[in-house]
């Protein structure tokens, strides 16, 4: 029994930690928190959907397809509308992403309508058995496919050339300038990585649970969630929170039940601000 | 100063007009008004005048408007002093909650504020006194439909001209003061001593008092109240909305901005019934990007509207 509560949580929060990484990408190159991520992942949810009852091209095959779609809407949106305020005070960020996040919803809510949708693979049904837990295999494919994105991503920062820029122009703006990075450019590029890995969360929720224009929201407040409990500024952070929210959450709500679950992610926030404002693997100041 | 007196005077003015000009259905849609104007001026208190940029100030609207409920249908108590104790709940919770949350900094201190509303909002849908997802009944106001109708609107505008006056007497004193070099350079602040732990309290807690009254007006209006409605973070977004469209650190400004984002809204809603919320977004950010700080700034700043007052805005937050 516990086995199965912890696997569960394990499984889950992988995918949380898919879902922060994006937008503690954005967080930490652009300083922008933003509102309308779960708005991509969203819209990574539909064009999952889209590709499957339309074309029936299987999920875990067009997670590519979302992702390279949703990276450039990102970057586009970056380069023609948040960059025009990218220096402007906290509050003015917030609320263009807020002001993206109403467009894109509602867009949303008008070619799809608001009905639940579902990803009905034919291969959902099927279990495997470990240790005595019985786990769905697509929430398996799910997770695995979550460390994949998150491995590449790690690399992609960490190896490359474009990573190396990127991690720069965090730093230090004018710095990096200085150096020749085409700082817009790279913005714009982190936002669309950032938007497309939210994608590919999203498509990763759709085999698994029910989908609807609406359910940005909610997956917003649980990657920022992730992203403050883990520790903005660190690869490994949305990961250690993903999986720490995810297991919590499952024990949580086994204890108390699952009316608890959103008291117990947001006392444990508030908690983890209050005395560890820099999250579990954040450095002191 | 004569400004404000300006102001002061257009408010009272057009307040007191309104309701004898037109019909219910208006004078309801100038009670949201007048709310959204109370909701967004208390918002400005914490987030314009000491610059902590609260994402969860819903929560005293949900805290005053269950405040209300219990102590109306549950202690039996009449609706004004039900209303003094609910402002007084909403603004005590404030100012206790401001002491843990108060020490973080901008982001992180947005999240919070975020992550406390969420967590007393999930509280409340779990209370036995609050009857969890199933809602609360408020009683009935004892009088006519039509004098109910000018009862919530003349309560909700007293509240708002009293938050008014009272912030703008608050401005003119060391709390006052202590509030903008909070919000310019609170390391600074402390060093000439100003208790900037308390002040910022006190900030959250009196932002709180006046959410919280809006929230207990709100409730027994509408006699029926239930968590989800009455917590939902889209408002929270909404009061910032209004406040900076209007003008952030300015008396009159969230007022401004509440007026005209309702109206705003309420057309689009009445001639685009299907795509008007795609159009307020979209104004949401054509008003960010165009003139962030607010209709104040074009009305006190004359001098350079024009294309050129717009350009600039846009020229100067750019990478």
């Amino acid at each position: 029994m516990l086995t199965q509560i912890l696997i569960n949580g394990i499984l889950k929060g992988g995918l949380y930690a898919l879902m922060a990484m994006g937008m503690s990408l954005i967080w930490g190159v652009m300083n922008i928190i933003n509102i309308a991520h779960g708005s991509f992942i969203m819209l990574g949810a539909y064009t999952t959907y889209w590709f499957f009852t339309l074309y029936g091209i299987d999920p875990f095959v067009s997670i590519l397809l979302s992702m390279v779609l949703i990276f450039f809407l990102g970057f586009f949106i970056q380069k023609f509308i948040i960059n025009f305020v990218i220096g402007a005070s906290l509050f003015i960020t917030l609320l263009l992403a807020f002001g993206i996040e109403i467009l894109i919803n509602n867009l949303a809510l008008l070619f799809w309508t608001a009905d639940v949708k579902s990803v009905q693979v034919s291969y959902g049904g099927a279990n495997i058995e470990i240790l005595g837990a019985v786990i769905p295999t697509v929430r398996l494919f799910a997770f695995l496919l979550a460390i994949a994105v998150s491995i590449i991503l790690f690399i992609i920062m960490n190896k490359t050339w474009l990573g190396r820029a990127i991690r720069s122009t965090a730093q230090d703006l004018d710095a990096a300038r200085l150096n020749g990075v085409n700082v817009g450019k790279i913005y714009s590029i982190t936002f669309g990585i950032g938007t497309a890995v939210a994608a590919a969360a999203g498509t990763l929720w759709a085999v698994i649970f029910p989908i609807s224009p609406t359910m940005g929201g909610h997956l917003t407040l649980k990657s920022f969630v992730v992203t403050i409990i883990g520790g903005l500024g660190t690869m490994m952070g949305p990961l250690v929170g993903g999986l720490s929210l995810g297991i919590v959450e499952s024990l949580g709500t086994n204890w108390f039940g699952s009316t608890f679950e959103n008291l117990i992610s947001f006392t444990i926030l508030v908690l983890v601000l209050i005395f560890k404002p820099n999250g579990i693997l954040g450095k002191k100041e | 100063m004569k400004g404000t007196l300006i102001g002061f005077a257009l408010i009272i003015i057009i307040g007191v007009f309104v309701p004898f000009t037109a019909g219910n259905f208006t004078i309801r849609l100038a009670t949201d008004i007048v709310i959204f104007a109370i909701l967004a001026s208390s918002w400005n208190i914490i987030g314009g005048y000491t610059g902590y940029a609260s994402f969860g100030n819903i929560v005293f609207f949900g805290v005053g408007a269950y405040a209300t409920a219990v102590l109306m249908s549950k202690a039996g108590l009449g609706f004004y002093p039900a209303l003094i104790l609910s402002g007084l709940i909403a603004g005590l919770y404030g100012f206790a909650i401001g002491f843990p949350i108060l020490r973080l900094k901008g982001h992180y201190f947005a999240i919070a504020t975020l992550g406390l509303a969420e967590a007393t909002k999930a509280l409340v849908q779990n209370l036995g006194l609050t009857e969890g997802n199933s809602g609360m009944y408020l009683p009935m106001p004892e009088m006519g439909i039509d004098a109910s109708y000018m009862f919530f609107y003349f309560n909700a505008l007293g509240i708002l001209l009293l938050l008014l006056v009272i912030m703008y007497f608050i401005l003119n004193t060391k709390l006052g003061y202590g509030f903008v070099a909070i919000r310019e350079d609170e390391d600074a602040a402390d060093s000439i001593g100003i208790n900037t732990t308390i002040f910022k309290s006190i900030s959250f807690g009196l932002s709180g008092l006046f959410t919280g009254m809006a929230g207990s007006v709100y409730a027994y209006q509408q006699g029926f109240i239930k968590p989800e409605p009455v917590f939902i973070v889209t408002k929270t977004v909404k009061m910032i909305v209004m406040a900076v469209f209007g003008g952030v650190g300015s008396l009159f400004g969230p007022v401004i901005g509440a007026v005209s984002i309702e109206l705003i809204a309420n057309y689009l809603s009445e001639h685009f019934l299907v795509i008007h919320t795609i159009f307020f977004g979209t104004i949401v950010i054509l008003a960010v990007i165009f003139a962030p700080k607010g209709i104040m700034d074009i009305i006190t700043a004359r001098k350079k509207l024009g294309l050129s007052y717009f350009l600039e805005n846009i020229r100067k937050n750019r990478v």
